[in-house]
């Protein structure tokens, strides 16, 4: 008897101690008790690592105007933040205050939605976080923007003094607006994206690397369809991710993912998976997913991949590979417009609702749209293609500006005659993981691992995890 | 009473007690707002329907029985996907909790044995508790880059001519390396344990068997394991319950999405995704409470099953 009281308590004690540790966080069990520990800490502002991220120093001297002590910008990436960091006037590098202010980044990764929820928590304390710890101006992205310019969680940004200029695109304009055609942002990106390929490979496959040459041959599905058989011949893949033409045909869908609270796939995205399905069938592409390392090293010098698909902020973001010193072949890329006009992400800055530093977030939008020495320096430096015509056009007519990546192509004309197909429709608060669900889940189809069905239902249930809200087919 | 003179003397050497009490109440303080009460919350939320749909706040209402009813509503392949998640979890923790315990049994042995006196004891038991003092998901981005398709070990397949193997893109592939991990991670802990419990056995017996002529294997299987029981049971329990709760390393893995064909997919992965984008409460609440009771079932069955009987011969401690 006694032996059985001792392995009962034992058993209690394990229990006691593992649902003891779930409220350090997130350490490696999570136990029983953790979710529920979590579950009704999160409201009151429990999750303190993410709710209200603790100030880190101590507050530097006042600053000049009535604005708050910390400048808090919420973000998925460090991109923005180098560019900030590097052309935003007035920012004091070693002091890391803008005017006097402290600028404090917040980044988590957009993978599975973690930016957003994180992002959510944050704006939802905003009204009751101490002045630092306000949210003062965050970044979304196409995916999503909807959700937050459709909310009171963002400022109408003319109460902060910013108004639509005539220099920025109409797209970026109508994506920041609300239902009611409030502007609740500005988006310091146009991005059109364009057909990215290896000068060599094509030379070798189409028999010229002249981006007009080349966009002849592939200026239709139908032509790039025969292309990727010939280069599969010659021993190239067509594309290094079955997922690298997904942006093209979902941002060209006639419909929305979701209507009146029902999911219907768009019939681009059906074309698609037919697409993706023959591609991988027939070795024109490898399973890689869009952001996938196996991906990526196709861009290395040895890579045998000829066609990539992006904006003016990939070669920066995502082609690293290419540009590296040793094992990457710049020079070696060229861009054209492809089989159809798309665009893909873009970074809106939005003013956070109970924003203490209204007067500086009017500053940075104002800056990264307006100032035409940072954007000059953004395209110029970073490869970028601005969201201010005027500039966009002065060096897209400059004859002798050119990108060395490229090969001297001037990457800025090709995006500047690609702008007007550009159309802002069909968004929903859902985009990014109904994006990111679909290319993941249906890949254990292509792979063999269930049948297409079984795919699409395993994406719908994790669909239906996340969005209660979807009805899903 | 109070005419007795020997009563408050009695009482006096019994009271130190009350510091006892004193001294262990902080932990049920913290226990009960910590934890009991986000256990009953969590109980009662099951029983509504309470997200937010984008930013805007749907419910609460109550709905009865409603969430258990969708987390058991079969898909049209007719598979519920509850089930295939707590069928997930059980099969990754066996594939990684059989071989932990053995070979921590295995090491525990070597480690105590008076005959083979190992040197340098400390530093062996230092080394192979070192990986549970890496972060799980530190672990999982590890592996998921030594296995991935242009990692090192597809590298050296290739190398010899082999074809590329998508470790991620095979069900049983993809389990092993998260089960490897769980393993890799906890055998040391396991290992610390059921030494600790082979030392509290008394040394005379193990002295007895050897002068009787027992061999290393007779000892072990009559005088070590037998006595070991107690310990053997608190390890499984505590690993069942660490296993069923297994969340960071497939999640890291798959990234929340259990991949391939939601095969590596777990119980808490599932609860994530509910609690973790649209704040749904209900559904978290319901997927809590299933665990909770598989958990309590299986602790149970495990206590059942390893308990020594009463009637049996010899090992009586």
């Amino acid at each position: 008897m006694k032996k059985r009281i001792m392995a009962g308590l034992l058993a209690a004690a394990s229990v006691l101690a593992v649902a003891g540790c779930s409220n350090s966080g997130s350490g490696s069990t999570t136990t029983t008790t953790a979710a529920p520990a979590a579950t009704t800490a999160a409201p009151s502002g429990g999750d303190t690592t993410t709710a209200a991220p603790a100030d880190t120093t101590a507050a530097p001297a006042a600053p000049a105007s009535e604005e708050g002590g910390v400048f808090n910008i919420y973000a998925w990436n460090e991109e923005f933040k180098g560019f900030f960091e590097k052309y935003m006037p007035g920012y004091d590098a070693s002091a890391e205050t803008l005017d006097g202010i402290k600028v404090k980044w917040t980044i988590n990764p957009s993978d599975n939605g973690v930016y957003q929820d994180k992002l959510d928590q944050a704006l939802q304390a905003n009204a009751s976080a101490a002045a630092d710890d306000k949210v003062d101006m965050f970044l979304a992205e196409a995916d999503y923007i909807l959700k937050y310019t459709d909310s009171d969680y963002t400022l109408d940004v003319s109460t902060i003094g910013v108004s639509q200029v005539p220099t920025e695109y109409q797209y970026t304009v109508s994506a920041a607006s609300d239902a009611n055609g409030k502007i609740k942002g500005v988006s310091f990106q146009c991005c059109p994206s364009a057909l990215i390929y290896r000068r060599s490979i094509a030379k070798e496959v189409l028999g010229t690397d002249d981006p007009d040459a080349v966009q002849g041959q592939l200026d239709s599905w139908d032509k790039f369809d025969a292309v990727a058989a010939k280069a599969k011949d010659l021993g190239y893949y067509m594309t290094a991710s079955f997922a690298e033409t997904y942006r093209v045909f979902s941002n060209n869908a006639d419909s929305a993912w979701v209507t009146g609270g029902e999911l219907t796939m768009p019939s681009a995205i059906s074309q698609w998976i037919d697409q993706a399905d023959t591609y991988l069938k027939n070795g024109y592409t490898l399973t890689s997913g869009i952001w996938g390392d196996e991906k990526n090293a196709q861009m290395f010098a040895d890579g045998k991949t000829m066609c990539f698909f992006g904006p003016a902020w990939y070669f920066n973001f995502c082609m690293g590979n290419a540009q590296d010193p040793e094992k990457g072949c710049s020079g070696d890329w060229a861009i054209c417009k492809g089989p159809q006009g798309h665009f893909w992400g873009g970074t809106w800055m939005l003013a956070a609702t109970g924003t203490d530093n209204g007067a500086t977030v009017a500053k940075v939008m104002k800056a990264f749209t307006e100032n035409e020495e940072v954007c000059e320096n953004l395209i110029v430096n970073e490869g970028q293609f601005t969201n201010n015509k005027t500039v966009n056009e002065k060096f897209a007519n400059d004859p002798s500006f050119g990108s060395d990546f490229l090969g001297g192509q001037n990457a800025t004309a090709v995006f500047c005659g690609m702008t007007d197909s550009i159309v802002w429709a069909n968004a929903t608060i859902y985009d990014q993981l109904l994006n990111e669900g679909l290319q993941t889940y249906i890949l254990d189809y292509y792979t063999g691992n269930c049948s297409k069905d079984e795919a699409l239902q395993n994406f719908y249930g994790y669909i239906n995890e996340k969005y209660p809200a979807i009805v899903t087919p | 009473m109070s005419s007795n003179t020997n009563a408050p003397v009695k009482h006096k050497s019994i009271s130190y007690a009350k510091w006892g009490y004193l001294f262990i109440s902080p932990f049920f303080v913290v226990y009960i707002f910590c934890s009991l009460v986000p256990l009953f919350s969590t109980f009662y939320s099951a029983f509504f329907e309470d997200y937010m749909d984008g930013l805007k706040h749907v419910g609460p209402t109550f709905v009865g029985f409603e969430n258990f009813v969708t987390l058991f509503t079969p898909k049209s392949s007719g598979s519920i996907d509850i089930i295939n998640y707590a069928g997930n979890t059980m099969i990754m923790w066996i594939m990684g909790a059989v071989p932990q315990i053995v070979f921590a049994l295995l090491l525990a042995v070597i480690f105590t044995s008076e005959r083979m006196k190992i040197k340098g004891q400390t530093f062996f038991k230092t080394v192979i508790y070192m990986p549970n003092l890496i972060m799980a998901s530190a672990f999982a981005m590890l592996f998921f880059t030594l296995f991935s398709n242009v990692g090192p070990i597809n590298q050296m397949l290739t190398a010899n001519g082999g074809e590329i193997f998508e470790f991620f893109n095979n069900k049983w592939s993809a389990r092993s390396i998260v089960a490897f991990i769980n393993f890799l991670m906890w055998f040391g802990n396991t290992t610390i344990l059921l030494m600790a419990g082979i030392m509290g056995i008394d040394q005379s017996l193990f002295e007895a068997a050897s002068i009787d002529g027992a061999t290393s294997v007779q000892v072990f299987f009559r005088i070590t394991l037998p006595l070991l029981m107690p310990i053997i049971i608190y390890v499984v329990i505590t690993a069942l319950i660490g296993g069923l709760q297994m969340f960071d390393v497939p999640q890291i893995i798959s990234s929340g999405k259990g991949s391939p064909n939601n095969t590596t997919k777990t119980l808490v992965m599932a609860l994530n995704n509910y609690i973790g984008t649209s704040k749904n409460y209900g559904m978290a609440g319901t997927v809590s409470i299933v665990l909770f009771i598989i958990t309590g079932v299986l602790s149970f069955v495990v206590f059942r099953t390893t308990e020594p009987k009463k009637e049996k011969k010899g090992g009586k401690k």
